[in-house]
């Protein structure tokens, strides 16, 4: 649900409108009142709302409002998307009955997703967009203890409210965590926990032919009971006999430093190996606190063709070499393939590449663990997941069977369902804020940026853009 | 959900027995009685053939995939099940299903294209304002639960033609039984499994014994269903089917035409799990439905349906 903030220009300059409310929030009144007056409008009708359009005696109105059932407490962070709120139950409402997980605990903290209109300021409703309805349909039908729970979705002031069950963490913040100083190696059971739940989630998305297209730290939450929810399914969808290859709907899915190779040579079919990619890269960044291959994006250019990637293609190349034919039969069969020569061009690294065996070494030494460090088998597991065929690099299902999770001869201790077992590093809790700017823009602003975390906005790469065809 | 119906929102929340159907209706009939005086309608069952007719008239128009059509014909007959059709404008109710499931099914179509089709195909729908398909989605949706996933028995069918070895004429008819399965409230009772192999067993039993029956004049049994469904008819005729059914085909696997044919159904039947009382249900509510089809009047319940759109839009 936390994305890095987006860098890229592609929502245009900032509405006329946006800066004037932002600054008619900042300058009014005592800076708590007004705090507390930006959160409640957030979640209000806009009072210049027109009255209802008749749609013969059936004008749509809402069973159930948000601010019935809900206290927003702070503002979580923003996207392309809308904007993310913490919220509890409603206090002193002795007629709402607190919010219910499944296996019968109480809810006690909501993360709300709210979904702004396509069209800015829009007073009138424009249809709800591909991602959104997506992310609706899949949260509703999906079950699974390492996805996010979605609590309910309220549809209310042409604004679409998905409720989640609140997670403290994510893996971001957790990285981020681990790397201030004194930097700190994560332990290496939480790693074997952590990604072993994450797969876990991993194969249920995929054997119900569910594609994520968008894993990365930052939409890998934690909840402070250590356990891993995959979250933000707005790039999901069903793979299953689609009725057009998936490339025509989306032309660009996952965020750079995690798309798989085959998605940077232009792949058409891609399948969800590059889920397994992106995997393998959030387990690199785990081991080593920083991105594995942290390129940068090349972007479109005005007549709207995907780029070649080279930045991004010669990263992984310095760690792993460049792919040859020989270790993956298919490549020249990529649309990219002729490009994959300019790539040692502009990045002679890629021709004397580290190795992932050095840089694994290195990494683990670098680490100064306090106890056992992660052993051989991680290297395995991380060499497999970042495999450059498709078609090789392991499932979620081989990778859960792999010696790393189930020992050397399927006789190891199994992963805990609690990746802070037997820790004691203290996290800190998520960061929620009350700033009314934040409240007031358009949350998708160039500069508004993930709360919770210093600016490192710009080193961050922008979410994975939804482009349509057309 | 996605891999398997039984662990689906479709089967935990919009599948029902059919007292519980009835029950559903009876209640929304007597919150509504007044309308139900004031606008008498045809036939319930016509009333589904006109409306689902009329959206297979929309996706052909537009070109849609059989998929997103079949999403947004359940979308209706959900949605419907809530919402007392005489309260709404059947018409942007149609569209706004359609728009929706073209999304749901990953072709979307845009708004305004939508609209203008929809308002080139039906004067009565009377707007031009995209803004009413955007929030009678919000109605949609949420009437729906947000439960928009949903499993067609067109993949069941497909996975049935290689063990039952179903020619293509056999096929493309059941098929088509399929399609006209929308008018009836099998998607709500019956899993998609059970639906397809009703169809398999209507286009095997009936096909070769029957030919004659058959609507179009084509010997052949695909092209005969798809001049049918060009026509907006139905893929069999009433006479087809109470032929078989005087014929006992339906009464208990006293089939006399092609005996291996039907053998290899029944065998593969009973080795299978499918609830074959289900299946001899859902296959009598087809049969139903065609002589149901005999007596349908297209502009009866046109009519029927214009005076409360007019009434409403004063």
């Amino acid at each position: 649900m936390s994305n890095p903030p987006s860098a890229t220009a592609a929502m245009g300059p900032p509405s006329a409108a946006a800066a004037r409310s932002a600054f008619a929030a900042q300058s009014a009144g005592p800076l708590g009142q007004t705090q507390a007056q930006g959160l409640k409008r957030a979640f209000e009708e806009a009072p210049d709302t027109p009255p209802l359009v008749k749609m013969n005696a059936t004008p749509y109105a809402p069973q159930r409002h948000i601010n019935d059932h809900y206290d927003i407490v702070g503002f979580i962070s923003s996207g392309t998307y809308g904007r993310v709120y913490k919220a509890v139950n409603k206090r002193n409402n002795p007629n709402i009955q607190p919010a219910k997980h499944p296996s019968g605990r109480t809810i006690e903290a909501f993360a709300i997703k709210k979904f702004k209109p396509d069209k800015e300021g829009e007073l009138q409703y424009t249809g709800i967009s591909q991602s959104a309805i997506r992310e609706m349909a899949l949260c509703t039908e999906l079950s699974h203890p390492a996805l996010i729970h979605l609590v309910e979705i309220i549809l209310e002031s042409k604004c679409i409210f998905m409720v989640f069950e609140y997670a403290e963490h994510d893996l971001l913040q957790i990285i981020h965590h681990h790397s201030l100083l004194p930097r700190t190696p994560i332990p290496a059971t939480c790693l074997r926990s952590t990604m072993h739940q994450l797969l876990s989630g991993l194969l249920y998305l995929h054997q119900n032919w569910v594609v994520h297209r968008d894993l990365k730290p930052a939409n890998i939450m934690v909840t402070s009971a250590g356990s891993i929810k995959i979250g933000d399914l707005g790039l999901a969808r069903l793979f299953y006999k689609p009725l057009h290859a998936l490339f025509t709907g989306d032309k660009v899915v996952v965020t750079i430093w995690y798309r798989a190779p085959e998605l940077l040579l232009g792949s058409r079919h891609y399948t969800p190996a590059i889920d397994l990619w992106a995997v393998g890269c959030i387990f690199a960044e785990l081991l080593s606190l920083r991105p594995i291959f942290k390129g940068e994006e090349a972007k479109q250019d005005s007549k709207k063709t995907v780029p070649f990637q080279r930045n991004q293609m010669g990263k992984i190349g310095e760690v792993l070499g460049l792919p040859r034919k020989s270790e993956w039969p298919l490549l020249p069969a990529m649309p990219e393939y002729a490009n994959l020569q300019s790539v040692a061009m502009h990045n002679p690294a890629v021709s004397r590449p580290l190795g992932l065996d050095k840089w694994y070494r290195n990494t683990i030494a670098n680490n100064n663990y306090a106890a056992a460090p992660p052993d051989d088998a991680a290297l395995d597991l991380l060499r497999r997941l970042l495999e450059y065929d498709p078609l090789k690099r392991l499932t979620a299902e081989e990778a859960l069977k792999h010696p790393y999770f189930v020992g050397e001869n399927g006789a190891g201790k199994p992963p805990s369902w609690n990746c802070f077992e037997g820790l004691e590093t203290k996290y800190p809790a998520r960061k929620v804020t009350t700033e009314t700017h934040e409240i007031g823009g358009t949350g998708s602003l160039p500069g508004t940026k993930r709360s919770g975390l210093p600016d490192d906005g710009l080193l961050r790469p922008p979410v994975a853009k939804k482009m349509r065809e057309g | 959900m996605a891999a398997n119906y039984y662990d689906s929102t479709q089967a935990k929340y919009w599948t029902f027995t059919r007292p519980e159907l009835l029950a559903h209706r009876t209640t929304l009939a007597k919150q509504h009685a007044a309308l139900h005086t004031k606008y008498p309608l045809p036939d319930p069952r016509h009333i589904n053939i006109y409306l689902q007719t009329q959206l297979t008239k929309l996706a052909k128009r537009m070109s849609l995939r059989q998929q997103a059509l079949a999403t947004a014909q359940i979308y209706l007959k959900r949605f419907y099940l809530h919402v007392e059709p005489r309260r709404t404008n059947p018409y942007l109710i149609l569209a706004t299903a359609t728009y929706l499931a073209c999304k749901m099914e990953e072709t979307p179509q845009h708004i305004r294209l939508l609209l203008n089709e929809a308002a080139r195909q039906w004067p009565e729908l009377g707007a031009q304002d995209t803004g009413r398909i955007g929030e009678c989605e919000f109605a949609l949706i949420s009437t729906l639960s947000s439960r928009l996933i949903v499993h067609h028995p067109y993949r069941a069918l497909a996975d049935l033609q290689g063990p039952l070895a179903l020619g293509a004429d056999e096929a493309a008819l059941a098929h088509a039984v399929l399609n006209d399965s929308f008018v009836t409230d099998l998607a709500l009772l019956y899993p998609p499994t059970v639906i397809a192999v009703a169809a398999v067993f209507l286009a095997v039993v009936l096909r070769p014994a029957h030919p004659a029956g058959l609507q179009a004049h084509s010997s052949s049994a695909a092209a005969a269903a798809a001049a049918a469904a060009a026509a907006g008819g139905p893929a069999m005729s009433a006479a087809a089917v109470q032929g078989a059914v005087a014929g006992g085909a339906l009464a208990g696997f006293g089939f006399r035409q092609s005996p291996q044919r039907m053998g290899k159904l029944v065998d593969w039947l009973a080795e299978s799990k499918v609830d074959m009382e289900a299946v001899v249900d859902a296959t009598q509510e087809m049969v139903s439905l065609y002589e149901c089809w005999e007596s349908y009047n297209e502009r009866a319940c046109k009519e029927a349906i214009s005076r409360f759109v007019r009434d409403a839009a004063k």
